[in-house]
């Protein structure tokens, strides 16, 4: 039992890295189906890109795996140009495979995001090859192993940078959802998409914000969590797809508070589960509890019951 | 003959086949966006590999074999669809795509601390095929045995879709409430269509170990999944021919397109893509290949446009109008139906309020009342949609309060929908057809092996349904039987969800504002087939109605409702003349 106590303030720790990287990815889902009522399934290749894109940024700015710029530096435009470049793929799926589908049966909508989802796997899967990349991150802060030890916990840097990004992202988004004449607009539309467009809001405008900022940040997290675990590959958006959309079901979909607690809540379990199961099954922690929430509580912990006119 | 390698990419076509066809089972005639499919697949292959090699040392025939895989992942498929039960849509893809998930993780851990699975190296040297003393090994003997199997799938499937159950899972695809309300148990016909997936998916699985010689976890991964539904949904989900197309088309593509193999799975996802957008329905859609080929009944060999109304007089003779002796029914002493103390709230709205009265046997019973009065929900509490918060609904005696909508139906309830339900891609007849679903009882055996049975319990269905709607005169009768429900005039709409209802036999019916929308003309005829529903069949009938001028004209007793709660309750006179009525319609008097 004791050595569980120890381990609790670094699984903590590791709990709360996930979470926010999970929450990043929630995030995405939850904004599209509160608007769209489609899960988006390609969100997570979306992720997946942005991680690509922050290891390209990292890979051009270095020479012999020796960055050629200020470490901070590098770091803010490998952020910068995964979200710039996931929220500019969200924009052009919404625009390609999407919106031709408004009117049609929820189930062409999924159908297509498959699709989706599939092609970008497989596109960069050809073009990039199936090794993964890795992030020569002992370069960039050369003491990233340790920067505060107190007693057995270990904060490493990057996770400590990971949760204060994640964080400072959702806390940008809370605030421009809900103080922005923008933010405004997309909870009108999510609440009521044809009143919206009736108040003069442009709603297909409002869709494509949604998309851009959604997919931005799950390329943040693309990113982040390419710097935390050193590398990204083709197969990484799949796994981490099911899991953002475990933790937006979680939280309630629709929600973007939901989803933010279901992600924190998720990597709690799945860094705690950890410690009393083998690693090989972890994966399964968050597998189920999606089927529990869908089975028991589809509406999430954040989410209302909507019961349909008869 | 054509070389070895050419019969083996005729024996994987036809594992193709049967595999997409298992698929449109579920996903095509059910509906059910069942995302696991490929691991029953896995399933039917490894049950092989553990029973026919070395693995364990159990070496049981093939045709043994067979039905164990086959019949071990159909129960596998009643517990995952056991999710379908409260999921739908893109939730039920999540949920399965998870389950999937699982399996693919137990497929490659489940080798130690015992080997059951052989982990990622899969398993591999199994025993090979005898079948009747014939030994199968050769590419060619494989592709002939696919082949024959494949073809008894297809006519498998085509027998499922023409019978109960293919209009069972049409309904419930198209609108699921409604088909509960006209009694197709929908848990069971969503289980059983997760089940009869899985059942083809993994006998399909054994003939895939069979023929590659090994399993391994990526032959039943997600790829796999992407690759079998393109097959579907290029074809055409739910047409049968167009499923067979499909998975002949994607198996034997890329053996033409090999040096682009590389680009095989993006195109996969690209064809996915663009179908959605340009033609959902697929290659084959909509149209049936099999089905008689409708000739346009405006125009015939002498090539002359004919008029609606000479084919409205056409069909005259097809319609047995046989109408029992007129007006031996009326109101009777007996109450077959008492509501007592009913109430309903949704969430702060009381919609129903202590609630009660009595129906008396073969009476025509009209609820009136201003919108928004309860009307519909009284209906939905009778016929299971909801459960009163309080209070008892008594049919002949027993409760009907919680029963589920199918239940309602078999005690003997049926009801019309206010603002029309009808299974718009089914044609009139199987409108009418599945409205006798709980009456049947053919099961899968006797619809596979055509049992006299089952001829017999179709033939009468068709009867009966065609002469229920043979009581609308020629409106529903003629053409019309083989058109599909969304190509009716409005009128001919309302009149098919009331011969939907007459159709389930059942001996109480409620018509939520059957003349709504209807012209004066029509809504004259209705009223008059409404009184002729109880006097001439004797049919029990609540009836709910705006037009005053038809309640009064064929109801026995009227109750009001307003808010909730009952303000009236008399002939029709009575309650015509009653101030709270009249408030409640029109206001107040000023003074």
């Amino acid at each position: 039992m004791d050595v569980y106590l120890q381990q609790l303030p670094q699984q903590l720790i590791n709990g709360l890295t996930l979470g926010g990287v999970y929450a990043l990815i929630a995030i995405g889902y939850t904004m599209v189906y509160g608007i769209l009522f489609m899960l988006n399934f390609a969100h997570g290749e979306i992720y997946m890109i942005g991680g690509f894109a922050g290891w390209w940024v990292l890979h051009l700015l270095s020479v012999n795996s020796q960055p050629v710029m200020n470490a901070a530096l590098i770091i803010s435009l490998m952020i910068i140009a995964a979200m710039a470049v996931s929220g500019l793929l969200g924009v052009l799926v919404e625009r390609f495979a999407y919106r031709p589908l408004r009117q049609a049966p929820r189930i062409n909508l999924l159908l297509s995001a498959l699709g989706v989802s599939i092609f970008l796997q497989n596109l960069v899967l050809n073009f990039q090859g199936a090794k993964p990349r890795f992030f020569h991150v002992m370069s960039l802060v050369p003491e990233n192993i340790r920067v505060i030890e107190v007693g057995n916990t270990v904060f490493s840097f990057m996770r400590i940078l990971v949760i204060v990004v994640s964080f400072v992202l959702m806390g940008l988004l809370t605030y421009a959802i809900k103080k922005t004449k923008t933010g405004k607009a997309m909870r009108a539309t999510a609440q009521d998409i044809e009143a919206a467009t009736f108040m003069g809001i442009d709603t297909d405008r409002i869709i494509v914000y949604v998309f851009l900022i959604g997919s931005a940040l799950g390329g943040a997290a693309g990113t982040l969590v390419g710097l935390l675990f050193t590398q990204v590959d083709y197969y990484v958006g799949f796994q981490a797809g099911l899991k953002g959309f475990t933790a937006a079901v979680l939280g309630g979909i629709g929600n973007i508070s939901g989803a933010m607690l279901g992600g924190i809540i998720l990597g709690l379990t799945e860094a705690l589960a950890t410690t009393f199961f083998p690693s090989a099954y972890k994966d399964v922690v968050a597998f189920t509890i999606l089927i529990i929430v869908l089975i028991f509580r589809p509406w999430g912990l954040m989410g209302e019951k909507i019961p349909e006119k008869v | 003959m054509p070389n070895d390698y050419w019969l083996r990419i005729y024996g994987i076509t036809g594992i193709y086949i049967m595999l997409s066809l298992g698929l449109n089972v579920v996903a095509g005639f059910a509906g059910l966006l069942d995302l696991a499919y490929v691991a029953f697949f896995g399933i039917g292959g490894y049950t092989f590999a553990l029973l026919s090699s070395n693995h364990f040392n159990i070496h049981l025939p093939f045709l043994i074999v067979l039905p164990i895989a086959a019949i071990v992942t159909m129960g596998f498929g009643f517990a995952l669809g056991a999710t379908s039960i409260r999921l739908s849509g893109d939730y039920l893809a999540i949920a399965t795509l998870a389950f999937a998930q699982i399996f693919r993780l137990l497929l490659i851990n489940l080798d130690r601390p015992i080997d059951i699975t052989g982990g990622v190296n899969g398993i591999y040297n199994f025993d090979p095929i005898h079948i009747l003393g014939i030994k199968i090994v050769s590419p060619e003997s494989y592709a002939y045995l696919i082949w024959f199997s494949a073809l008894i799938v297809v006519i498998g499937c085509f027998r499922l879709k023409n019978s109960r159950y293919g209009r069972g899972w049409n309904a419930i695809r198209e609108d699921e409430l409604a088909a509960q309300v006209l009694g197709v148990n929908i848990t069971w016909m969503k289980l059983k269509a997760f089940a009869g997936g899985a059942l083809i998916a993994g006998g399909t699985g054994a003939f895939f170990a069979s023929f590659q010689d090994s399993v391994f976890p990526n032959n039943f991964d997600f790829p796999q999944l992407v690759i079998v539904y393109c097959m579907v949904i290029l074809g055409g989900l739910g047409n049968i021919l167009g499923v067979v197309l499909g998975a002949v088309l994607l198996s034997v593509l890329p053996e033409f397109l090999r040096e682009y193999g590389a680009y095989r799975m993006m195109s996969y996802g690209l064809i996915l893509i663009v179908l959605m957008a340009l033609r959902p329905q697929g290659l084959l859609g909509t149209i049936g290949f099999l089905t008689k080929t409708k000739k346009r009944p405006d125009k015939d060999e002498t090539g002359i446009l004919r008029a609606s109304t000479d084919l409205y007089y056409e069909g005259a003779q097809e319609t047995e109008c046989k109408r029992a002796e007129t007006g031996k029914h009326c109101k009777g002493d007996h109450v077959v139906l008492e509501l007592k103390g009913v109430s309903m709230n949704f969430g702060g709205v009381t919609a129903v309020n202590n609630l009660h009265f009595h129906l008396f046997e073969r009476e025509i019973l009209s609820i009136i009342g201003p919108n928004g009065a309860g009307k519909s929900t009284v209906f939905n509490l009778i016929s299971g949609i909801y459960k009163p918060d309080k209070g008892s609904i008594l049919y002949k005696g027993s409760e009907l309060a919680g029963l589920k909508p199918h239940r309602v139906l078999k005690a003997g309830i049926a009801r019309t929908f206010q603002n029309l339900r009808l299974f718009n891609k089914m044609t009139v007849l199987d409108n009418a057809k599945v409205a006798q679903f709980h009456r049947t009882k053919s099961g899968p055996f006797s619809i596979l092996l055509h049992l006299p049975r089952y001829k017999k319990e179709e033939a009468e269905c068709e009867r009966y349904a065609k002469e229920v709607l043979g009581r609308f005169g020629r409106r529903l009768t003629g053409y019309r039987l083989e058109q599909e429900a969304m190509f009716l005039s409005y009128a001919n709409r309302r009149r098919l969800e009331i011969a939907r209802a007459l159709s389930t036999k059942a001996k109480v019916l409620m018509l939520d504002e059957p003349s709504a929308g209807m012209n004066p003309q029509e809504t004259f005829e209705i009223t008059d087939f409404i009184k002729q529903l109880r006097d001439d069949y004797g049919y029990t009938i609540l009836l709910i109605e705006h037009k005053l001028n038809l309640v009064r004209k064929i109801s026995d007793r009227v109750i009001v409702l307003d808010y909730g709660r009952k303000i009236a309750e008399g002939s029709y006179e009575d309650v015509a003349s009653n101030t709270q009525v009249i408030e409640a319609y029109l206001g107040r008097k000023g003074h």
